[in-house]
């Protein structure tokens, strides 16, 4: 049953308009953070303004780009999962699904995997265009890509490929969550974002040590492998505490809340 | 059409063991939202294989009832069985019930047929099921165009396609005739008569009271949440007795009439229709010819004598008592009117 309703919720997000709105968005994303990135790279070391020339130029300088571009993958991906599930309320289209499918769970377990397998799938869509990309720039720049294509090169892109998807998955789930409790796709994206950028760089900023804590900065971390608040290991672990206890409260709010709209 | 077994075992506490005799059988049926009753005590016995219609002042709690049965709100108290199975249980009974709750809501940059291929997928359908029902609501030429450039009429059929994929026993609409004009009113009409031709119970909402008249046999009454009346509409109908009208051929005598009447223990009152007087006495036609000849005997000539049979409308103000109050019920009656309906 959770893949009727994971064929359900496919047919909804091979709408051409949302199709071809997100993977134009995520490739952009993608194409410009790797262009910036490596227009902007100069010997000088400051993490503030990105990777070095000779950083990438190491067999990890591939994924460098990708890498840059989390936040913003972040926002589109939170924004396509709220309003996916935001929107069945908005709409009132809630009551249809629910009619047809009354296993609230497992509509909800067929959403949540469409939802996530067309966000990778369009960051995977908008690798390959990056990575196009990033070749291109970086002979223009002059830096060597010899060792990109290495066996080192490719596994390092492998993972963060890897990385980055899940940070995807991380930051979409928090849209998700959103769209359910909030049951305004609107609500949703603003209230998301708000707590994702703003907020949450103003904590960062104000109170030393909060990042380490903070969704946001976590799903941040686990992009890039580990960040100076946090290393991949503490990111993923601290994350997946609190994914567990938002998945399980969403899921029993969603189950057992009366349906009016 | 559907014929799948009646399960009878599963007969919850409270519910009497001739559950499956009926398409719905509920028993002290109650929802509270916050210290509002929406629905009070409902107990309902709808007959399988009928159209039964649901009629109720607006915010008497009809929708609030259909979601219940269709398990999207929890009810707070009461108990009750659809084809069978309890409320508890919804999963086991809806993949036979079709519903089209509070219009249709559809995904607008959708075509029609990919919004309901979303609800045939969903519900583990065979897409076949997707064109039959276009073609059965008249759908299968604009099938695939996207669902905001249709109309209001071709949004409802859309809808009463969507609760037809799965084949039901039991077709539960609330106001499927909402917004469409007299043609679109007489074809929804044609359409739930012939699904019941085909063995399936149609329980319909609505507040156009002609409408429930011409095509239900079967009749639930509620007001503030609470039943009112339940039957065939015969019952409701035959409590109330027709009248005789009678016009005198000069107002003057219309006085005259009204105290011969009630001088022959009659009740009457008196009306008017296009400035012309008449009277109403609460008499079947037998009396007829007994009025005639007095009012002849007291020189009072008739130009008209009629008797005239309750409307489902009257029927209902005097039941519900809520003539009244009930102005939008009220707006409803008098647009029918202004249609040319009964």
């Amino acid at each position: 049953m959770i893949l009727w309703s994971f064929h359900s919720e496919w047919i909804k997000l091979r709408r051409r308009r949302l199709w071809y709105g997100t993977y134009a968005a995520i490739t952009g994303v993608v194409v410009l953070t790797t262009m910036v990135t490596i227009v902007g790279a100069n010997n000088a070391v400051d993490h503030h303004r990105g990777p070095t020339l000779a950083e990438l130029s190491r067999a990890s300088g591939l994924g460098l780009g990708l890498t840059d571009s989390a936040i913003l993958l972040g926002a589109v991906s939170l924004a396509v999962a709220a309003a996916q599930f935001g929107g069945e309320f908005t709409h009132g289209t809630l009551r249809n699904l629910l009619v047809r499918q009354p296993r609230r769970l497992h509509l909800m377990g067929g959403k949540v995997l469409a939802v996530l397998l067309f966000l990778v799938g369009a960051l995977m869509v908008a690798a390959v265009i990056g990575l196009g990309a990033a070749f291109a720039m970086a002979h223009a720049r002059g830096i060597d890509t010899s060792v990109w294509t290495s066996g080192t090169g490719l596994s390092d892109l492998g993972v963060a490929l890897g990385d980055i998807a899940l940070s995807v998955c991380g930051f979409a789930t928090v849209g998700m969550i959103l769209g359910v409790l909030l049951r305004s796709s609107v609500i949703a994206i603003a209230a998301g974002l708000a707590l994702l950028l703003p907020v949450e760089t103003i904590l960062t900023n104000a109170v030393p040590g909060t990042a380490r804590w903070l969704p946001g900065q976590l799903l941040n971390a686990i992009a890039s492998g580990g960040s100076l608040h946090a290393d991949f290991g503490t990111a993923i672990v601290t994350i997946t505490v609190y994914f567990l206890v938002a998945i399980g409260a969403t899921a029993l709010v969603f189950v057992r809340r009366d349906v009016t709209a | 059409m559907p014929s799948q077994a009646i399960a009878v075992e599963p007969v919850t506490p409270g519910i009497g063991s001739d559950v499956a005799s009926y398409a719905v059988l509920t028993k002290g049926l109650t929802k509270l939202f916050a210290k509002r009753t929406a629905v009070d005590r409902l107990s309902l016995e709808i007959p399988r294989g009928c159209i039964s219609g649901f009629v109720g002042p607006n915010g008497a709690g009809k929708t609030t009832t259909l979601r219940m049965l269709l398990g999207l709100v929890r009810p707070s108290a009461g108990d009750g069985a659809v084809l069978g199975h309890p409320l508890s249980d919804a999963p086991r009974y809806l993949r036979r019930v079709g519903a089209l709750i509070e219009g249709p809501t559809f995904y607008p940059t959708l075509t029609g047929r990919a919004n309901l291929e979303v609800l045939a997928r969903l519900g583990g359908l065979e897409l076949t099921r997707v064109d039959d029902v276009l073609e059965r609501v008249g759908l299968g030429g604009r099938g695939r165009d996207p669902f905001r450039t249709y109309s209001l009429g071709m949004r409802q059929r859309l809808g009463i396609a969507a609760a037809l994929l799965p084949n039901p026993e039991l077709l539960v609409l609330d106001e499927p005739t909402n917004g469409l004009d007299p043609h679109g009113i007489a074809e929804i009409r044609a359409l739930l008569r012939s699904f019941a031709d085909e063995g399936t119970t149609v329980f319909v909402s609505s507040h156009l009271l002609a409408e429930i008249q011409q095509v239900c046999e079967h009749l639930v009454v509620i007001e503030s949440g609470r039943l009112v009346f339940q039957g065939s509409v015969e019952e409701l109908l035959a409590a109330r007795s027709p009248e005789l009208i009678a016009r005198p051929e000069s107002t003057e005598d219309a006085m005259r009439l009204l105290a011969l009447v009630e001088r022959h223990g009659r009740t009457a009152s008196m009306g008017e229709l296009g400035g012309s007087l008449e009277v109403h006495v609460d008499a079947d036609a037998c009396w007829a010819g007994e009025l005639n000849r007095l009012a002849m005997a007291e020189g009072i000539t008739l130009v008209h004598l009629s008797e005239r049979c309750p409307t489902l409308e009257e029927a209902f103000f005097e039941i519900t008592g809520a003539s009244a109050n009930d102005t939008a019920l009220r707006a409803a009656v008098s647009e029918e009117q202004d249609l040319g309906r009964p």
